[in-house]
């Protein structure tokens, strides 16, 4: 392509660029001011002086410890169960034979089509039935198996080599043996996929965080956020600041595990 | 080989646990309060045959939430789809910074939806940026703000809703135009072919899958929109933002009419699997997806 031509492209893609990043950079420079930003020109944001006290008046004056330990707590778990459970159904569905295998993993297909607003009402009675309702169960336990998971986990397993597995089997290795020390080491990539999938999914997770739970207790980042202008007329720098505080976690996985979310992101989609 | 069974099964059963407690459980039952008259105060329902699903369609609420959710599918898909291939296209070249462009697009994409729409009420508000810069460019605006007027509160909301999600879609599309084999363009250059023949003639049929697939995702996922309205309008302002989903919420679990409730996400449903096999007709499933 003629060089002119390339240097325009670039230019547009830098403006097209900061037109997507204005948003969240808007926020966390909003969350810098003691006071939220009045606007009379679009210059006067540049002579305010930054501070980093609203980062540190968001623990004081609201629960915000107690809601950044509810979403570190429910994430982690959630993340650590899926780690699991689609480890142990992913080698199922790759490795062994079974009746209605076929069907089965439809359905794990299926699930991950099925449009979830469905399971508002229902889940909330079942929630409610189970006595779970505002509690951590209801945070952690019906997302403990993401379909996607293990998905991503029958894809990686199913290409391994098997040499190494049924030498462990010839050794008299168990089925729990081969594949907590042969198959899980080699698929630590895959593994962390699973892991990167679930854990942005759970942090940013809101619609049954919100349904399934009541007390400020039980609220995490998500839901605090959300519920957070009830509380009086909106006070940007401090939800800025929380808000930037909750995004934090999301832009160090990006900046650390790109290639690991990028691969979670369009595996899902390109092999449905 | 008779041990392997018992194993398997175990190895199983965290699929087979959630997939009947937390999908399958949870979809019949709802299915069947839809045909009830189930509230908290009478967890002795009745059926009631076909009533709430009659009464969905004289409901004008709902049928206001019918037509915002349709306006806001129709009014976003196409922009984000055409946004996201021309950009992707763009970003396909042979251009410095490439992953770096990829990266910045998408990061909206796994950002929480409740701090972008916090984010963009800010942005949208009487005082906010972006209604200076209109102000500024000399475009009029509303007097209380974007999301305070009935006029531009619905097509604020799908601005925000293309601008957040068009940077996953350019990844997806990213994805499958690196999978097309170079030596087809090779080829097509020895024969003389130039941008626009190679583009029609191989890029956008080896895009078609894809497409199909980003129209698909994008139709389940706008149909379903609730966050946005929640953080934003609360349906508001004169219920010009209202949806299904959010009218569900408030059925269901505000005023507790959980059958009623159920038939609006069952009605919804449905329309989401039509739209989906139309689209699949439409494009025809083809066998690229299969592979």
């Amino acid at each position: 392509m003629k060089k002119l031509a390339r240097i325009v492209l670039f230019i547009f893609l830098i403006i097209i660029l900061l037109g997507t990043l204005f948003p969240l950079i808007w926020m966390f420079y909003s969350s810098l001011f003691p006071q939220t930003i009045s606007l009379a020109s679009l210059t006067d944001i540049f002579r305010q002086k930054f501070t980093f006290k609203n980062y540190a008046e968001v623990f004081s004056q609201i629960p915000f410890g107690k809601f950044l330990f509810n979403s570190v707590f429910v994430a982690v778990l959630v993340t650590l169960g899926n780690l699991l459970s689609c480890s142990l159904v992913g080698y199922a569905f790759a490795r062994k034979s079974f009746p209605f295998k076929r069907s089965l993993f439809f359905s794990v297909i299926l699930v991950l089509m099925i449009p979830v607003h469905i399971l508002i009402i229902p889940l909330f009675i079942l929630i409610k039935f189970l006595g779970w309702y505002d509690t951590y169960l209801a945070l952690i336990v019906p997302w403990l198996v993401n379909p996607l998971g293990i998905f991503l986990m029958r894809q990686y397993i199913e290409v391994l080599p098997k040499d190494l597995e049924e030498a462990a089997r010839l050794d008299g290795a168990g089925e729990f043996k081969i594949l907590f020390s042969v198959v899980l080491p080699l698929s630590k990539p895959a593994l962390a996929v699973v892991a990167i999938q679930v854990f942005l999914a759970n942090w940013n997770s809101f619609l049954f965080p919100f349904i399934l739970t009541s007390s400020e207790n039980m609220r995490t980042l998500p839901v605090a956020l959300a519920l957070f202008q009830g509380y009086q007329t909106i006070d940007w720098p401090h939800l800025f600041a929380a808000s930037g505080l909750a995004t934090l976690p999301v832009l160090i996985l990006f900046l650390f595990f790109q290639r690991q979310i990028v691969a979670g992101l369009t595996a899902g989609a390109l092999k449905q | 080989m008779k041990k392997i069974f018992p194993p398997t099964l175990l190895f199983l059963s965290p699929w087979l646990v959630t997939l009947t407690l937390f999908w399958l459980f949870p979809l019949f039952y709802s299915l069947y309060l839809s045909f009830t008259d189930y509230t908290i105060l009478n967890p002795h329902p009745n059926l009631i045959g076909l009533k709430n699903y009659l009464t969905l369609f004289s409901d004008p609420d709902f049928l206001t939430a019918l037509k915002n959710t349709s306006l806001f599918v129709f009014g976003t898909i196409p922009f984000t789809t055409i946004i996201a291939l021309f950009l992707a296209l763009i970003v396909n070249q042979k251009l410095p910074w490439k992953g770096f462009f990829r990266a910045g697009f998408f990061l909206p994409s796994i950002t929480s939806m409740v701090v972008i729409a916090l984010i963009f009420t800010n942005l949208y508000a009487r005082d906010g940026y972006l209604t200076l810069l209109c102000s500024l460019l000399g475009v009029p605006t509303p007097e209380k703000g974007f999301l305070f007027s009935t006029a531009t509160a619905l097509p604020s909301i799908m601005l925000m809703d293309v601008w957040v999600s068009f940077g996953y879609y350019l990844l997806l599309y990213l994805a499958a135009l690196q999978a097309i084999p170079t030596e087809l363009y090779e080829a097509a250059e020895i024969s003389g072919a130039n941008f626009w023949q190679k583009f029609w003639h191989i890029t956008l049929p080896y895009l078609r899958p894809m497409t199909l697939l980003i129209v698909l995702i994008n139709t389940i996922r706008s149909f379903q929109i609730f966050i946005e309205i929640f953080v934003m309008t609360k349906g508001g302002p004169l219920n010009s933002t209202l949806t299904v989903v959010y009218l569900v919420y408030e059925n269901g679990l505000v005023r507790f009419q959980m059958g009623y409730a159920s038939a609006m996400a069952y009605v919804l449903f449905f329309i989401i699997m039509i739209f989906s096999l139309l689209q699949m007709k439409i494009f025809g499933l083809g066998k690229g997806i299969e592979e």
